[in-house]
């Protein structure tokens, strides 16, 4: 199954995945309506990543839906059927990595749905960081967070005496 | 032999959970008898259903169509009496009998009303079934003045669509502040204001004395000699277990009924799920009614495996809310209540926003949360979720948990730092990939469990 692969170290955080995917997902140039968010990891350098849906293999967004409105596509994307959503949230709660969303304008869920096969995140990133290939889902990020982190992490405790 | 008989007793989403939990694993080769008293629908969807959001067609969850799919066969309209465990027989309230091989408790909840004189009166609604939502539909009408009493999670969940329709709110709670079992009191203040700002009259610390019938209005008495009238009363004042028809079945029994990790209770082949079901808390690792609909669907899926005979052990639901009032967001997460926690609460009134992150006995796990912000705002980060997977996967946050101290408003760094998304990837409540609930019935899926079982049978 193909997954969307991220690779930080080649993040520049320019924030051109978040930009094309809501214009493909909301029809908007709206970072705030993209299922794919870019954080930096590191105060004043260049340690960003991506980060979006994992698709992960319990689907807790899909198994909390109390409607059934949460199916898996052909592409293994859970994907979250509109016409069906009634917008009560369940699935936003029960998503443990925070990847599934609400938009009070149309009172729906929404969420990364692989652009049904076609990943417009990846054809937007500019360095490679996103692509979209033959893989297992994993955590991409949780190395290179730690790693680039460590120093701002040395300093907070150090602020704090410990 | 004859094939094993399944009896389920209710139709709310644990029942539902269990039945395509049981056709998940053993491809029809059981028979599944769903004894309701309705036919199955969404309460989670009710509050849409009130506001007009959705029509009633809805909310309904297994239909006719499904059950058959799944190879259930219904006793729908009837309502269990009476449970004899040595016999494994369910009775039923038209004298009927079903003997059951295993049998499934998942009988839910009903809505209490506060015990005072002019409860019952006409006019006076609980908001819980469908019928009572019915209900409720045919009399509010636009401008009408409608007061709420309890300003619970119920209560907030129908206050939205009350607002939608027009109506003049007035939501009165008998506790010091709103919310009481979900949010701390400086979150309450926060919601408090903000329903303020938007027309909706709170009263706290209010006792309801009578209601009573004054030229086709409600007088509502108060205690201390206040008087509020109203066109419409909603009594969203709490839930009980429904345990009535389980008195002499001599089932163990705390708050609910008793289980253990894999949802059985102290009788032979007898389980229980949701509302019902006094099971393990994931953070506390202790027992406890946890009536929320995401418990009601793990402790059904778990059922429905160990009914199909796939051991399966579950690790405790997590204690969770969320409800928007007119687009501020609050949830809650965990012990988000816990006296014996070390604490943080930050609050930026200008944005509506706020948290609580909670460390149980000063240790490195975080154990609970409250969040609290404008639905565009909110929405705009992961935080939500991550309050969930932090308090979930509960693991030792280390020097991390000195930064989210400082910081509560940065979460993911944190939570991704520390290795949280790769745990939690490897967990699955079944202990296999989910399969969407409509793609399961009687026939069509073989699991590799269910083959194997039946290569077993056959030796």
């Amino acid at each position: 199954m193909k997954v969307l692969h991220i690779e930080p170290e080649k993040c520049t955080g320019c924030l051109r995945c978040e930009v094309a995917c809501s214009y493909v997902q909301s029809g908007e140039f709206n970072p705030s309506k993209s299922v794919i968010r870019v954080s930096a990891f590191e105060r004043g350098h260049t340690s960003f990543s991506p980060y979006t849906c994992f698709q992960c293999a319990e689907g807790w967004c899909m198994t909390a839906c109390p409607v059934e409105a949460i199916d898996i596509s052909a592409v293994g994307a859970k994907e979250v059927q509109d016409d069906q959503c009634v917008g009560c949230k369940l699935c936003t709660l029960a998503c443990p990595y925070g990847t599934i969303f609400y938009d009070p304008e149309r009172e729906k869920a929404f969420k990364c749905n692989l652009c049904g096969g076609d990943p417009q995140c990846a054809h937007a990133c500019p360095t490679q960081a996103i692509t979209w290939i033959e893989d297992f889902t994993q955590d991409w990020t949780g190395a290179f967070a730690a790693q680039r982190s460590a120093a701002d992490l040395a300093r907070i405790g150090a602020t704090n005496g410990r | 032999m004859a094939a094993k008989r399944h009896v389920i007793v209710g139709g709310g989403t644990a029942a539902i959970n269990a039945i395509t939990s049981i056709r998940e694993f053993d491809q029809g080769a059981s028979d599944i008898v769903l004894v309701a008293e309705e036919r199955p629908y969404s309460r989670m969807v009710l509050p849409y259903y009130l506001g007009k959001r959705i029509s009633r067609s809805h909310v309904w969850t297994l239909s006719p169509d499904r059950l058959a799919a799944l190879g259930v066969t219904t006793q729908i309209g009837r309502r269990a009496t009476a449970l004899d465990t040595a016999q494994q027989r369910v009775t039923l309230d038209n004298g009927e009998t079903v003997d059951y091989d295993d049998l499934l408790i998942a009988t839910g909840s009903s809505a209490v009303r506060a015990p005072v004189p002019g409860a019952d009166l006409p006019g006076v609604h609980s908001f819980w079934t469908l019928e009572q939502a019915d209900g409720l539909i045919a009399e509010v009408k636009a401008g009408s003045e409608v007061v709420l009493v309890g300003a619970g999670f119920i209560s907030f969940t129908i206050l939205n669509s009350l607002v939608k329709l027009g109506v003049r709110l007035t939501v009165i709670e008998l506790a010091p502040t709103i919310l009481p079992r979900m949010i701390d009191p400086n979150g309450a203040a926060i919601v408090t204001r903000w329903l303020e700002q938007h027309g909706v009259t709170v009263q706290t610390g209010v006792r309801l004395n009578a209601i009573e019938e004054v030229a086709g209005r409600k007088r509502l008495v108060l205690d201390g000699g206040g008087e509020l009238s109203a066109d419409v009363v909603i009594m969203a004042t709490g839930i009980r277990p429904n345990l009535g028809w389980l008195e002499g079945a001599g089932l163990e029994m705390g708050r609910g009924i008793l289980v253990d990790d894999h949802m059985r209770t102290s009788a032979p082949n007898v389980y229980a799920a949701g509302d019902v079901a006094e099971a393990f808390d994931r953070v506390t690792g202790q027992r406890a009614l946890h009536a929320i609909e995401p418990a009601a669907m793990e402790h059904g899926r778990i059922a429905g495996a160990n009914m199909a005979g796939v051991d399966r052990a579950h690790r405790g639901t997590v204690l969770m809310n969320i409800v928007d009032v007119l687009d501020l967001e609050i949830a809650s997460f965990g012990l988000w209540d816990d006296a014996d926690a070390e604490s943080v609460a930050v609050e930026k009134p200008s944005q509506w926003a706020y948290r609580r992150l909670l460390w149980h006995g000063q240790g490195e796990a975080m154990t609970g949360a409250i969040i609290i912000g404008i639905s565009e705002h909110l929405w705009a980060t992961n935080d939500v979720g991550i309050l969930k997977g932090l308090v979930q996967d509960g693991q030792p946050m280390g020097a991390w948990k000195r930064a989210m101290m400082d910081n509560p408003w940065e979460l993911k760094r944190p939570f991704v730092a520390t290795g949280h998304v790769g745990r939690l990837l490897q967990e699955t409540v079944l202990g296999r990939p989910s399969t969407p609930a409509d793609e399961v019935n009687a026939a069509r899926w073989v699991s590799p469990e269910a083959a194997a079982l039946a290569a077993q049978t056959e030796v």
